[in-house]
């Protein structure tokens, strides 16, 4: 094969076409991957905040599109708006553009191993989820441990929810409680089957199952809380993880990283000025990318590309690969209003008796130096849930989760947090800001001291409109990996999920074509004993 | 139970260090130098990039380098940046025979300086070091692809080492004091190495080491195990985990 042939050319550097990429080359195939931006991530990225702050301008001025070989969307980020300056050490902090976190179990979790990507990045415990409540930030009874030592339920109410988190937690597929009540609202079937109070029920609604409005159908509730249930006690109480270094962005990279170890070639930060379709001629190479100020062409037997990068020309020929029932083309996916709030520490909570567990042994040290009140204690992370209707200037029919994060994930400097707000949004909201500012008031208002800490040093808000995904009945071509959920426990799980899928799509396609090279048994063939690996693992 | 995420990890704290530099200067061999104590007369480019670690005791504390080896041939100049921008440390190489490889690593120097994290610790390893020493313990001046490493005895050739006999001074083509005159001025610890001979080499990372703000790695690090609520003001002590650790599938499947 020549320099600039390659069996597959991959567009974007999101998570899922990273971890596609990375697949693709670990089974042999010459992969080429390219991304227009000068980062990695594309709309997944984790961004220095210059680099965020650069991000905001190009956004917003749009002039950065200039002419482009790829189908003119509708702007993708809109209502943008943010306040405070650079701040002092920015290339400390890596912001993440998709906030999420990560369930101990699943399809992520076991790709980062299968792929030995896990070595690359640090993981942390998720310390607390915390759901706000008639005006006050509360813990939530998430485990047997907690539900045991909660202090605000009652004995009944105690012995309620454990019958729930049991019912959860085991085989509820064909049980009586559930039959007939699959696709009822979740909060409805709590109330109605096991007799838990308003607040309980919010709790579980919002955040144990991150269910985001109370219609949501009970079943996919369900499955989400026993994913949960059992993820808690892998690596510890938590069910979930937090990736340090910003997250998503980060982990896209270490699968890029994964290829490049296996001969992945990568090229960022330039223009793709024409995409073509060269198969009339029936022979391979099939299809060709130009790139700006590079000479030759690029070409390959498959494309595989984000929904950002079908080119106009070809978005007949282009299909997205769907990974599962849940989420199969959607012409109109979702859209989200998202906040990023950069604040002074430390973030405090509602002292956990059950969590975390190191601070039941040694937080009596720790409390006894600060000030603080017996009944708060100091975390590095947690995720605040506001159900609907929580605050007052809030949204009243969905709900809004926030991501804290402190420099113990390595993606801020000493002393600074980190707060992602998310909430879906309507066509008919217009403003972010107007959406989310009364959800960062509560927040900083219940987690910080009360003083300056309270005001943010930087915030932003926007609108995100993930891109379309194309459908086409003929042979693909061009492979569109298909937009991820953006629900705080299941968005990473779900790109792992559609990676696969085009993994295995990719592959039909090239061994139709007779391609040498490639094979592959497994999505991650078994890792073998590499010599530059030292023992010690 | 709730000892199962971090009670079993070491003490060690992890160091992201990255290896840039020109094609064929000697990054990988001074890397396999470090982690294998080897030499490798005719190591193949290094494509993409290469991942190693490397434990280092330093006094009481354990470090655990996670090394990044990258290609000094990358066409596209798209890897490097994602390597080094997490780093803590960043190893940069030239070949004391090669004039252009000091204009490079120069270069690199400056991109990290632009780019890295602020606080980044950056050494510059002036390698190859045995060609320009007349020193007889190196063996031969001008290594042919054959020349014999010294783990490798059994195809020595006795006649080699005349070779030294030459000016091996003569092949220099970057002087010591220009290069650490350089060093100095950017901030730079500086070293000449062979990582054939093993000269210098494990002295960049013991030098790296003592340099880097431990204290600040130690609270987020995952293997930090749990230095307790009373150890750092912000709270950011709890919860570092190995993915490995737990994943009972992995296990024997585990390239380790
Ligand atoms: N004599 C001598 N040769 C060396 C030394 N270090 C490396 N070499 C040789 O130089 C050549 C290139 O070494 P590599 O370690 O592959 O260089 P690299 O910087 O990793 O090169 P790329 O991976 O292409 O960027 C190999 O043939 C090595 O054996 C040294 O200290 N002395
Ligand atoms: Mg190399």
């Amino acid at each position: 094969m020549s320099d600039t042939h390659f069996n597959v050319i991959v567009l974007g550097t999101g998570l899922t076409e990273s971890i596609a990429a990375a697949a693709l080359s670990k089974a042999g195939f010459k992969v080429a991957h390219l991304d227009q931006n000068p980062y990695y991530g594309g709309d997944e990225a984790s961004l220095t905040l210059d680099e965020l702050i650069q991000w905001v301008d190009s956004n917003t001025t749009n002039e950065a599109h200039g002419k482009s070989a790829f189908h003119a969307q509708t702007a993708k980020f809109t209502s943008i708006s943010h306040s405070g300056d650079l701040l002092p050490n920015s290339r400390q902090y890596s912001i993440s553009l998709w906030p999420s976190i990560i369930p101990s179990t699943g399809p992520l979790i076991s790709s980062l191993i299968g792929s030995g990507v896990s070595r690359y990045g640090g993981y942390k415990l998720l310390e607390r989820i915390a759901v706000f409540s008639s005006g006050q930030v509360r813990n939530v009874p998430g485990s047997k441990e907690d539900v045991f030592k909660n202090k605000d339920l009652s004995l009944l109410e105690k012995r309620r929810l454990m019958r729930f988190l049991m019912f959860a937690s085991g085989e509820f597929e064909g049980k009586p409680e559930l039959e007939g009540n699959e696709s009822s609202p979740f909060s409805e079937f709590l109330r109605a089957k096991f007799s838990l109070k308003d607040d309980v029920v919010e709790a579980v609604t919002y955040a144990l199952a991150f269910c985001t409005s109370s219609a949501d159908p009970t079943l996919p509730a369900l499955h989400r809380i026993r994913r949960y249930l059992v993820s808690s006690g892998r690596y510890g109480a938590s069910p979930f993880l937090i990736g340090q270094y910003g997250g998503a962005g980060e982990i896209a990279q270490g699968f890029c990283r994964a290829s490049a170890v296996h001969g992945g070639v990568y090229i960022l930060g330039r223009k793709i000025a024409a995409v073509s379709d060269s198969s009339d001629s029936s022979e391979n190479p099939r299809l060709s990318v130009e790139l700006e100020d590079l000479e030759d062409k690029l070409t390959c037997d498959l494309l595989v590309l984000s929904p950002n990068y079908v080119p106009s020309n070809l978005r007949s020929a282009a299909v997205t690969v769907s990974s599962d029932s849940e989420r199969v083309n959607d012409d109109s996916p979702a859209s989200v209003a998202r906040c990023i709030a950069i604040f002074d520490g430390p973030i405090i909570l509602p002292y956990s008796p059950a969590q975390p567990p190191a601070a039941a042994g040694e937080a009596t040290e720790g409390d006894a130096a600060s000030t603080e009140s017996e009944s708060h204690s100091k975390v590095d992370t947690a995720v605040l849930v506001f159900p609907p209707g929580s605050i007052e200037g809030g949204n009243a029919t969905v709900a809004a989760t926030v991501l804290l994060t402190g420099e113990g994930t390595m993606s801020s400097p000493t002393g600074k947090c980190i707060a992602y707000i998310s909430i879906p949004a309507l066509a008919s909201d217009t403003s972010a800001e107007t959406l989310l500012q009364p959800y960062l008031r509560a927040t900083l208002a219940s987690i910080t001291q009360p003083g300056p800490q309270s005001v943010p040093l930087f915030s932003l808000f926007y609108l995100h409109h993930p891109p379309a995904s194309p459908t086409s009945s003929s042979p693909p071509k061009l492979l569109v990996t298909p937009n991820a959920s953006n629900l705080l426990p299941e968005s990473m799980d779900s790109a792992t999920k559609n990676a696969e899928a085009v993994f295995w799509e990719a592959l039909k396609v090239l061994q139709s074509d007779g391609q040498e090279g490639g094979k592959a048994e497994s999505f991650w063939p078994p890792l073998e004993t590499q010599d530059e690996d030292e023992e010690g693992w | 139970m709730a000892e199962s995420g971090s009670g079993t990890a070491d003490k060690s704290v992890q160091v992201k260090l990255v290896l840039l530099g020109e094609a064929a200067v000697g990054k990988s061999s001074i890397v396999l130098r470090f982690v294998s104590n080897e030499f490798q007369a005719n190591k193949e480019p290094t494509i993409g990039a290469a991942f190693l670690t490397q434990k280092c005791r330093l006094e009481d504390r354990v470090l655990r380098y996670e090394i990044w080896d990258t290609a000094g041939q990358e066409r596209f100049h798209s890897l490097a940046p994602m390597y080094y921008r997490n780093a803590q440390a960043a190893v940069v190489v030239y070949d004391v025979t090669k004039a252009s490889s000091l204009e490079k690593a120069k270069s690199w120097v400056k991109e990290l300086q632009r780019q890295a994290n602020p606080n980044i610790v950056i050494a510059l390893a002036g390698n190859k070091l045995d060609l320009v020493q007349p020193s007889a313990s190196s063996s031969g001046a001008t290594s042919t692809p054959e020349s014999e490493d010294e783990a490798d005895d059994a195809t020595a050739t006795p006649g080699e080492a005349a070779a030294a006999g030459d000016q091996p001074e003569s092949l220099r083509q970057v002087p010591r004091d220009e290069a650490e005159a350089y060093a100095k001025e950017a901030g730079l610890l500086f070293f000449e190495t062979s990582a054939k001979t093993g000269d210098g080499v494990v002295e960049i990372f013991t030098e790296i080491a003592k340099k880097i703000p431990i204290e600040h790695i130690l609270a987020s690090s995952r293997g930090t195990g749990r230095p307790g609520a009373a150890g750092r003001t912000g709270g950011a002590q709890e919860g570092g985990v190995n993915l490995e650790e737990n994943a009972a599938k992995s296990k024997d499947a585990c390239n380790c």
